[in-house]
């Protein structure tokens, strides 16, 4: 860790409860450790497959699934090596061999190479590469997940009408209600409205933050996914 | 829990904005990205003005410290630093008007004013190395230069700071040399078409090995006024032609008394003679 940083700023408010990758490694990788990585690459590493690979569902899933399997059983969390790619990049890289080997393997059993890859339906309107919707949905999954910290934080110190409130705001698809609105709403005062909107969003920002720590190798690396997230 | 893309863009956005709960401070708009933050423009309500705050992405104890030690014509001051309520790091600066270095330049200025913001930024970076504090990404972005010709050098560079690919020195431990290779590639990136001799300044200044660079930034800045004085500079051994030349132009008015008067002798002598 760096002598003069400190991620998130002082935790005085918020104290950290993850410890990151390589610490978590280092003591042998509990299952919570390894939860939280699949828990937020389990989508990204099956959508990516999707697209790179063009496999239909079941077989995205089935290779999803069995790249997990063989990173728990081939040192994958022990090969990592911060110095050369962040753990995010490191990953990807590990499905795309492991995608492409199952693919010679295939094209091997069958002795003429005449597997065909199905056409996804999304793909034919994707406009970003699989690289980019990996990216995309490891965000959409790092929120998702702190969304999820975020409610089981509200129900557990009574903050339900923050959350709702946060809820009918920050996550309404269509046209978002005025400050004033959500106060009849709730009955509450608008001023209440703008600090529980603050008030959630400062948490949600810690939850992420914490999500990250646990599946990066330490500060420098948080920092550069911090920038990445939030820019 | 699935999110859209426009939500997941909308709680990206909204989960960055700084909280200024408990500040002296009313958010106006982002300004711009640097190195290590988001700068905003503010208002202080307490003294009713308009400030940049920057809020870094992650606690930097010494920066806000680094940057109000440096007081400076072309450094911007800083007012005050605190900590947000979501614990990140903010300090208030004063706002600065004007054009970024590269926009700036783009109004096609003449050669006396871009050598004259140079100079400004050398000058800059020569106090800020007196008190042993280093820029580490200087470039025409974190340049500013006023309406009324005033120049700022921004972002002031701490540790986690990698530098700018084109200006960043490729010396594996960054010190004074490196910002005097970015002095150096930020005057390459001033001058559109140089001359020999300014040529031969951003090439001491930019050499890979940093011991063959100028040794100080003053050093560079002498150069530039020997260049602009038409005196012969250090970087550069120049040929006999060059030296005439720069002599002649350097004593046109001599040269010129002396030729009319060579005339009006040559004249009288043949006057008198026929």
């Amino acid at each position: 860790m760096d002598s003069d940083t400190d991620i998130g700023g002082p935790h005085d408010q918020f104290p950290s409860t993850q410890v990151s990758l390589l610490e978590a490694t280092a003591a042998g990788l509990s299952s919570e450790a390894l939860d939280r990585v699949i828990a937020l690459y389990w989508k990204p590493v099956y959508r990516f497959i999707r697209l790179k690979f063009q496999k239909n569902n079941e077989d995205a899933k089935d290779l999803t699934q069995g790249f997990f399997a063989a990173a728990l059983q081939r040192d994958f969390f022990t090969r990592f090596d911060p110095a050369k790619a962040s753990f995010r990049t490191y990953l990807r890289m590990a499905v795309e061999r492991f995608a492409a080997s199952q693919y010679a393997a295939a094209n091997r059993q069958k002795r003429g190479g005449d597997i065909q890859f199905e056409t996804v339906g999304d793909q034919a309107v994707a406009t970003e590469s699989p690289e980019q919707a990996f990216e995309r949905e490891w965000q959409r999954q790092l929120f998702s997940l702190a969304l999820d910290d975020l409610r089981a934080h509200c129900d557990d110190c009574g903050k339900q009408l923050q959350f709702r409130v946060f809820q009918a705001y920050d996550l309404a698809d269509a046209e978002r209600p005025s400050y004033a609105e959500l106060a009849v709403r709730h009955g509450i005062p608008e001023t209440s409205v703008t600090n529980y909107l603050a008030w959630a969003r400062r948490m949600l920002r810690e939850f992420v933050t914490e999500r990250l720590r646990g599946t990066t190798s330490g500060a420098q690396e948080l920092r550069v996914e911090m920038r990445r997230v939030w820019t | 829990m699935d999110l859209s893309d426009s939500a997941l863009d909308h709680l990206r956005y909204v989960a960055a904005l700084p909280d200024l709960t408990g500040t002296r401070y009313e958010l106006e708009s982002e300004i711009g990205r640097g190195g290590m933050g988001v700068v905003y423009a503010a208002r202080d309500r307490q003294l009713d003005r308009r400030v940049a705050l920057k809020v870094l992405d992650f606690a930097m104890v010494g920066e806000a410290q680094l940057i109000a030690r440096l007081e400076h014509p072309a450094v911007v001051p800083v007012y005050e630093t605190g900590t947000l309520a979501d614990g990140r790091q903010f300090y208030a600066m004063k706002l600065v008007s004007g054009a970024r270095l590269d926009r700036h330049l783009a109004e096609q200025p003449t050669l006396t004013e871009r050598l004259r913001v140079i100079r400004r930024v050398g000058e800059a970076l020569a106090f800020a190395h007196s008190h042993g504090i280093i820029h580490r990404d200087l470039k025409p972005q974190n340049v500013m230069v006023g309406p009324f010709g005033e120049v700022y050098v921004m972002d002031w560079g701490v540790d986690a700071v990698a530098g700018t690919p084109a200006f960043r020195a490729p010396d594996d431990r960054l010190d004074q040399r490196s910002d005097i290779y970015a002095l150096g590639a930020l005057l390459n990136f001033s001058l559109p078409a140089p001359t020999p001799a300014l040529r031969a300044i951003v090439t001491k200044a930019m050499r890979a090995d940093p011991a063959a660079r100028y040794p100080d930034v003053p050093a560079l800045l002498a150069d530039i006024e020997r260049f602009e004085l038409g005196l012969a500079i250090e970087a550069w051994s120049e040929p006999l032609w060059h030296k005439l030349r720069r002599f002649g132009s350097r004593n046109a008015v001599v040269l010129w008394l002396i030729a009319a008067y060579t005339l009006v002798k040559f004249l009288l002598f043949f006057l008198r003679k026929f």
